[in-house]
């Protein structure tokens, strides 16, 4: 199996940043969660995740994001989202992701939303 | 005339790429559209994920089948399990827990039955089940 997943994190100002190229699937989401769990992220009121545009997810991977999310919510987070291809913005509209993680059309429009 | 392509794929996970390339593959020469392509790819695979995980049960001395059956109009896939499969029955319909998140687990089918044509699962007792999927070039 593949585990061809890079992840990092980074900050713009109190905005934490986890960037994630790769395949986003149940075996890598433990990365993404990792990155999330970081002790720079985990506290941050606002976190963006960057997703690369040619990210492939799967079902296992969308139960990690949604493990974030609701991590997100009870700690009252904003999470925003970026960078997704079109194909897997339907996707978390499909599943109803984007009520918790809105996804935006660029990096710009992400942080101005915060 | 009918084209028919097999795999038998491993039945360990990631293994569900060799089935989308091939699908890319034969999409694309039948003149698919980028974004139908891109349905095709998430469909199989989530089959394949539930072939894998659900039907075999991630016994690695079990496989995974496909077959690639297309037309002038269509493409058919079936993937195939050796073990019980999932009841759709117990395929649970609400979405949303009760804080208003997305339940995590069982989006495969969901997805599936979203993005292509046409779908069912056939089980047939001691032989495995076939998920079908059926996917259409111009609708």
């Amino acid at each position: 199996m593949s585990k061809d997943i890079q992840v990092s994190t980074s900050h713009k100002g109190d905005i934490a940043v986890i960037s994630i190229k790769g395949d986003v699937t149940a075996m890598t989401g433990e990365v993404i969660g990792n990155a999330y769990q970081s002790e720079s992220v985990f506290d941050s009121p606002k976190i963006l995740l960057q997703f690369d545009k040619d990210c492939y997810i799967n079902s296992g991977g969308l139960a990690s994001l949604i493990d974030i999310a609701s991590e997100g919510r009870k700690k009252e987070q904003k999470i925003h989202a970026y960078g997704l291809s079109d194909h897997f913005q339907k996707i978390f509209h499909m599943v109803g992701l984007t009520r918790c993680i809105p996804i935006f059309s660029s990096e710009e429009a992400a942080l101005e939303d915060f | 005339m009918e084209q028919l392509v097999e795999l038998k794929l491993p039945n360990i996970l990631g293994s569900e790429k060799v089935a989308i390339e091939k699908a890319v593959t034969i999409a694309e020469k039948m003149g698919f559209s980028m974004d139908k392509i891109e349905d095709l790819k998430t469909a199989i695979a989530e089959a394949c994920i539930n072939a894998i995980e659900h039907g075999n049960k991630f016994d690695e001395n079990s496989q995974v089948g496909i077959t690639f059956a297309s037309d002038d109009t269509s493409l058919q896939v079936v993937v195939h399990d050796e073990g019980d499969g999932i009841d759709p029955k117990k395929i649970p319909k609400d979405r949303v827990d009760k804080d208003g998140l997305p339940r995590r687990r069982g989006y495969g089918v969901f997805l599936i039955s979203n993005l292509v044509n046409e779908f069912s699962i056939e089980k047939k007792p001691g032989k495995g089940n076939n998920v079908k999927m059926l996917i259409h070039l111009n609708r």
